[in-house]
């Protein structure tokens, strides 16, 4: 859920809460307010009666007006008590209202009111006084009160909606400004995070952690690489110095079949570390930009340099090799064109089974590199990392990617498919 | 011939030393900076070997000294950096090759030898072994008077195999030479055989001797016995 969405949500739910609840009371205010005010409008009515019967000695005349009707019943003296009731008021049709009384059948309607039992004593006899007040207009204004207070709920939301979306929007910006620095950052990337202008302390805040974090880990990562550079390099000369003494070792001749095969072994073992030693160098290098003299490159010419330069290994595997290279130029450097299109072929031959496929094409948009292999289909995802190897391979691990770095660095796509029966790695120009 | 080698490292000095004397070659040595230094301000070496980092200062600035001097030593670099600029900035400097660490010895000499007979023939650019003319510019093989018609890499592997005359070449180092870095994915290295029985086989038709010898199934020897 988003904040804007869940504070929405929050904010909505109590200020309808709040003003249910302030309805409720306004009308239970309103309500007891013009109640009281009936009450008074009946005492005054009983006053009037009062005053009457001490005056007149008799019942004064009971007429009915639109909102008022006074009965007086006859009833035993003292049965009656004092009290003001809520009732029904009879309203009968007026003449003026003629079209309602045509619509119905009945010659009023029962409304709700408001009235006073009370109880008079005329001479010797004992009366008992209902008077009835209509409290339709109480409850008109009642409701009017009511429409224009959801009317102003129903405004207050909007507005509330409405400046919460642009006050948010706009005062997030610097968080979402930051989440987007952070989403393009990458360590090995020269570009740094740039500091944010905002006002608010705690975005600033923000800002200052991440730049600080930020430069933490590029500074960890560039000494990771140093690390691994000067390892390399210092694991070079050891290398050089167990090369040159095998190389030594083996002019010292009469060696058994045994101690010839234990150095072999020895050899392929010294190579391998030499190879993997400078992959890691190179990769180091990619990733640093340090290789980046660029320039035109006949990219079908290199390709078909590479398939002859392997054409002793292609026929030791008795690999059929297919080739549909079209003329295509490419801005990059040539050591690195030279290493990817190695690495490409490499793998095709070296995961390749004997009398099996090499599929190379060349157009415009790509170059493609297909091999048969005896593994089923590879986990895109899994192949490209560092020292991800099949079972079996005599290789690095690093060549594919060097590969994927090396494309990077050109601003080409490197993807890996399995179409039929052909593992099959695209370089997307 | 006369060289020099100027490395700190004293197992790889010790090896490069007794490949290369041998073959009654003169080598001398120089462990850092300032032995270097007095050396090549003394005596003049058909090839010297340059390490880049030495106690003491750097073979980039030994190289600039006998530039300056106008020694007309050949400099073969050995360096444990494989970088791009490294390498321009040597040859730049007047270095003739640049050799990255590690390397075959076999390797080493072949780049030697190339370097020695650019100097000394100066011009000339046949090599002769016995009763085999290379010519180096054309690239073309005679046994006697008879040309021998070889592909690209019979062609190197031949030179490859005079270079190191009388040693023992591994077949990695043979692999490494012919085939680069992209060697890594054969599994064995049985198609080299077939290259050296093919080479074998022309020479000997053209009426040339039998000197590549396999050694123990490491490697192969060029040799006159």
């Amino acid at each position: 859920m988003k904040l804007q969405a869940r504070y929405n949500y929050v904010n909505l739910v109590t200020t309808i809460i709040v003003l249910l609840i302030t309805g409720i009371i306004y009308y239970q205010a309103i309500s007891w307010i013009l109640t009281r005010q009936k009450d008074k409008d009946l005492k005054v009515e009983e006053d009037e009666i009062y005053e009457y019967v001490a005056l007149n000695h008799h019942l004064p005349q009971t007429f009915e007006s639109n909102d008022q009707q006074i009965t007086f019943t006859d009833a035993k003296p003292g049965s009656v008590k004092r009290e003001f009731i809520n009732t029904d008021y009879y309203k009968r049709w007026d003449r003026d209202k003629g079209f309602k009384r045509r619509n119905h059948r009945s010659e009023g309607e029962y409304e709700s009111g408001r009235g006073l039992v009370t109880s008079v004593t005329v001479g010797d006899k004992y009366y008992k006084i209902l008077i009835v007040e209509s409290k339709v207009e109480t409850e008109d204004l009642i409701r009017l009160i009511f429409i224009i207070t959801i009317g102003v709920i129903l405004l207050l939301l909007l507005v509330l909606l409405a400046t919460n979306r642009f006050i948010l929007n706009r005062l997030w910006k610097p968080f979402y400004n930051i989440m987007k620095e952070l989403r393009l950052f990458n360590i090995a990337d020269a570009r740094e995070i740039p500091k944010l202008e905002t006002d608010i302390d705690e975005f600033e805040e923000l800002n200052t952690v991440v730049l600080d974090m930020a430069s933490k880990a590029k500074h960890d990562y560039k000494d990771l690489k140093i690390f691994t550079e000067n390892a390399s390099h210092e694991l070079m000369t050891p290398i050089a110095v167990i090369n040159s003494k095998l190389d030594t070792l083996i002019q010292t001749e009469n060696f058994s079949e045994r101690q010839s095969k234990l150095l072999n072994d020895l050899y392929s073992a010294v190579s391998r570390l030499n190879r993997l030693n400078q992959s890691l160098l190179l990769l180091v290098k990619i990733e640093n930009r340090l290789l980046h003299e660029r320039q035109q490159i006949n990219l079908r010419e290199l390709t078909e340099e590479m398939v002859m330069q392997f054409e002793e290994i292609f026929q030791d595997k008795g690999l059929k090799v297919t080739c549909a290279l079209n003329d295509k130029q490419i801005y990059a450097s040539p050591y690195l064109t030279e290493v990817l299109l190695s690495n490409l072929i490499s793998n095709a031959i070296r995961h390749n089974y004997k009398a099996g496929e090499v599929v190379i094409s060349l157009t415009g948009e790509s170059l493609v590199v297909q091999n048969t292999a005896n593994m089923a289909e590879l986990n895109e995802e899994k192949i490209f990392a560092r020292f991800h190897k099949s079972s079996g391979s005599e290789g690095s691990g690093l060549g594919l990617t060097i590969s994927k770095q090396i494309c990077e660095n050109f601003g080409f796509s490197l993807k890996y498919s399995f179409e039929g029966m052909y593992h099959t790695f695209t370089v997307g120009f | 011939m006369k060289i020099l080698i100027i490395e700190d490292e004293e197992g790889l000095r010790e090896s490069i030393e007794e490949y290369f004397s041998e073959d009654g070659n003169i080598c001398e040595t120089a462990a850092n900076y300032p032995a270097a230094l007095s050396k090549i301000s003394v005596y003049r070496y058909d090839c010297i070997l340059l390490d880049i980092t030495l106690p003491g200062g750097s073979g980039m600035d030994i190289l600039k000294n006998l530039k300056a001097n106008n020694h007309p030593d050949g400099v073969l670099i050995l360096s444990a950096k494989n970088s791009l600029d490294d390498r321009l900035d040597g040859l730049n400097l007047g270095a003739d090759d640049y050799l990255v660490k590690p390397f075959h010895l076999s390797e080493l000499k072949a780049r030697v030898s190339a370097i020695i007979r650019r100097k000394t023939f100066n011009g000339s650019n046949m090599l002769l072994f016995n009763e085999l003319t290379i010519d180096l510019l054309a690239k073309e093989v005679k046994v006697g008077q008879s040309p021998v018609k070889l592909t690209r890499k019979e062609y190197a592997l031949l030179l490859y195999f005079i270079a190191n005359k009388g040693k023992v070449v591994s077949k990695n180092a043979i692999a490494e030479h012919l085939w680069g870095d992209g060697i890594d994915m054969a599994n064995n290295f049985d198609f080299i055989y077939s290259h050296i029985k093919n080479l074998r086989k022309k020479l000997m038709e053209a009426g040339c001797n039998d000197y590549i010898q396999a050694a123990y199934g490491m490697g192969y020897k060029f040799t006159e016995q």
